[in-house]
């Protein structure tokens, strides 16, 4: 399977929705691959379609969009708990972890996108709903 | 009521010229403002009361009963993780630093997870740096390496940089260069004079190849460098050479890519060379508003930045030890106090599985993806808007931040103080 290079940063929809962080339009900010057409076409999908992105670390459905501003093989993500779900801990003794630069596989699917609360509770955390 | 001159509590760009409209002690009108902080000022939604997990729901409860919880989960720890910090005001800090002292705990902030990097290569080879107001007046050259200001720092550009009117300039748009160099053609990119694509990971090979032109040995550098062409090198060694001062600006696109600290420090010699032929500045784009601040106030109390350790009853720093995401994925903490920041949403899974593991505490105005890792949740009032403090702008400028409506919320600094108070009562040292 290709090995695609992930990168997360920031973007003005996941920075205007930060003190918002449960609401479906962080959810939907933060959970966007940004992926170059090309390798839209090379797995068979169209922008829009649902993929399973997979590291090391863990893996998580996200949205694409397609974009020609990244190069083939690099795709991108607003920081974030999506892109944290399959980000590892390991610092290599700097502290700071691999939040950029993350070899991923993706893989078409049908799976939904599951809710900031979901991925809290994958991990032990409940919700709270006020 | 108009208010003029507020500083936004957003990002490290501390803008100080936003004029808010007041109604009925609620901010409705927000000028001068980025979408972030228009954003920030104009919230509503908030955690009203403090609430707790009991028998696996969450209810509410008094503030007294919040924080005496608080002291009881942190005193009978031992090995208690103070972290956040970022987004809150010095006065608070202060506190926290107290603390954490008091507890032995460790306390990290925000910093650990974003220019931590940065900091430990300013370490070791110093910081040829200036204050913005320099940039804005002087810069006749800009580079953005590895951020991306028109969405991260959206003001930045038109405060201090590339739309700024400068002293010394007639026209800034046409007489000041931008450079940015980054993996993807970013907002900021597409406005840039000269737009260099590196592959992901690349940036120590440019810097090294760059560093190589300036000292006169171009001869060493191969035609493509990280998937750059020479020329293009060539075309910004010229430029940097040939400018009257020069200001490089850096983000986590260098911080936290392969090579970490060893990239900026690399980014800083890069400087360094560059100022025996003009003069070259370089700054870290700092992410909250107060993260700077925190930096400050932790190294005049314990000495050190960030990542200190207090279990051995002296200040002990040791980055890739004592920083939090390493403690986290080591499982070493046994409870956990997050007050100003959210590592729920920015933290690797793995380390915010401990959390929700070891009993977590959180101060926080605001619902986010921590509360759910949380036992506790302490709602306070929110820093730059219902109470006023100091915090550091990323150039290390101390801002003094206002209040602008009225809040029945306790402090930040206020539910800490209790805190501290309750500790020390319950460790035989009220």
């Amino acid at each position: 399977m290709t090995i695609y290079t992930l990168t997360s940063g920031r973007t003005i929809p996941q920075g205007s929705f930060v003190e918002h962080k449960i609401s479906q339009g962080y959810r939907e900010a933060t959970s966007i691959l940004f992926i170059h057409p090309m390798d839209l076409f090379d797995l068979g999908i169209e922008s829009g379609d649902n993929v399973r992105v997979s590291s090391e670390a863990g893996s998580v459905v996200l949205k694409t969009q397609e974009t020609e501003t990244l190069r083939e093989g690099c795709v991108f993500i607003a920081l974030g708990p999506y892109a944290n779900a399959i980000t590892g801990g390991y610092s290599h003794g700097t502290g700071m972890p691999d939040y950029k630069e993350i070899s991923v596989e993706i893989e078409p699917t049908d799976d939904p996108i599951v809710t900031v609360w979901d991925l809290m509770e994958d991990i032990g955390g409940l919700r709270y709903d006020s | 009521m108009i208010v003029e001159d507020v500083p936004c509590p957003f990002c490290g760009c501390l803008c100080d010229d936003i004029t808010l409209t007041v109604k009925n002690n609620r901010i409705v009108g927000v000028e001068n403002c980025c979408v972030l902080g228009n954003a920030k000022f104009l919230s509503k939604k908030r955690l009203k009361h403090p609430i707790m997990r009991k028998d696996g729901a969450w209810v509410e409860v008094s503030f007294d009963e919040a924080i005496e919880e608080t002291a009881r989960i942190l005193t009978g720890a031992n090995r208690p993780l103070l972290y956040g910090w970022s987004g809150t005001y010095n006065e608070a800090q202060v506190t926290a630093v107290h603390l954490a002292e008091e507890l032995g705990a460790l306390i990290d902030s925000t910093t650990s997870v974003c220019h931590n990097p940065s900091i430990i290569a300013i370490q070791e080879v110093g910081h040829p740096g200036c204050t913005l107001g320099q940039v804005k007046n002087r810069a006749d050259l800009v580079i953005y390496w590895g951020c991306n200001p028109i969405e991260a720092h959206p003001r930045h550009l038109s405060r201090y940089s590339t739309y700024a009117d400068g002293y010394f300039f007639e026209n800034t748009v046409r007489d000041r260069k931008v450079v940015v160099v980054d993996i993807r053609e970013s907002e900021t990119a597409k406005i840039a004079d000269e737009f260099i694509q590196v592959k992901p990971g690349g940036d120590y090979l440019i810097l090294s190849a760059l560093r190589a032109m300036v000292r006169g040995r171009g001869d060493v550098v191969p035609a493509t460098v990280a998937g750059v062409k020479k020329e293009q090198l060539e075309r910004v060694v010229e430029a940097c050479q040939n400018a009257s001062y020069g200001a490089v600006f850096f983000g986590l696109g260098v911080s936290m890519t392969r090579g970490k600290y060893k990239n900026i420090r690399n980014a800083i010699e890069l400087v360094s060379e560059l100022n025996r032929k003009t003069k070259f500045t370089i700054s870290a784009m700092r992410g909250h508003y107060n993260v700077y601040g925190f930096n400050e106030v932790l190294t005049w109390m314990a000495g050190y930045p960030f990542a200190v350790d207090f279990s051995r009853g002296i200040a002990f720093y040791n980055p890739g030890e004592t920083t939090v995401i390493d403690v986290l994925a080591r499982k070493e903490p046994d409870a956990c106090l997050v007050v100003a920041s959210d590592p729920g949403a920015h933290f690797p899974k793995t380390c915010i599985e401990h959390m929700a593991a070891i009993p977590t505490i959180q101060i926080d105005p605001c619902v986010n993806p921590t509360t759910a890792l949380c036992q506790v949740q302490i709602p306070v009032a929110i820093t730059g808007i219902e109470v006023a403090g100091t915090a550091y702008r990323m150039d290390g400028v101390p801002i003094r931040m206002k209040k602008v409506v009225e809040t029945e919320f306790p402090t930040d600094k206020q539910v800490l103080d209790r805190i501290c108070e309750r500790v020390r009562e319950l460790n035989g040292n009220g």
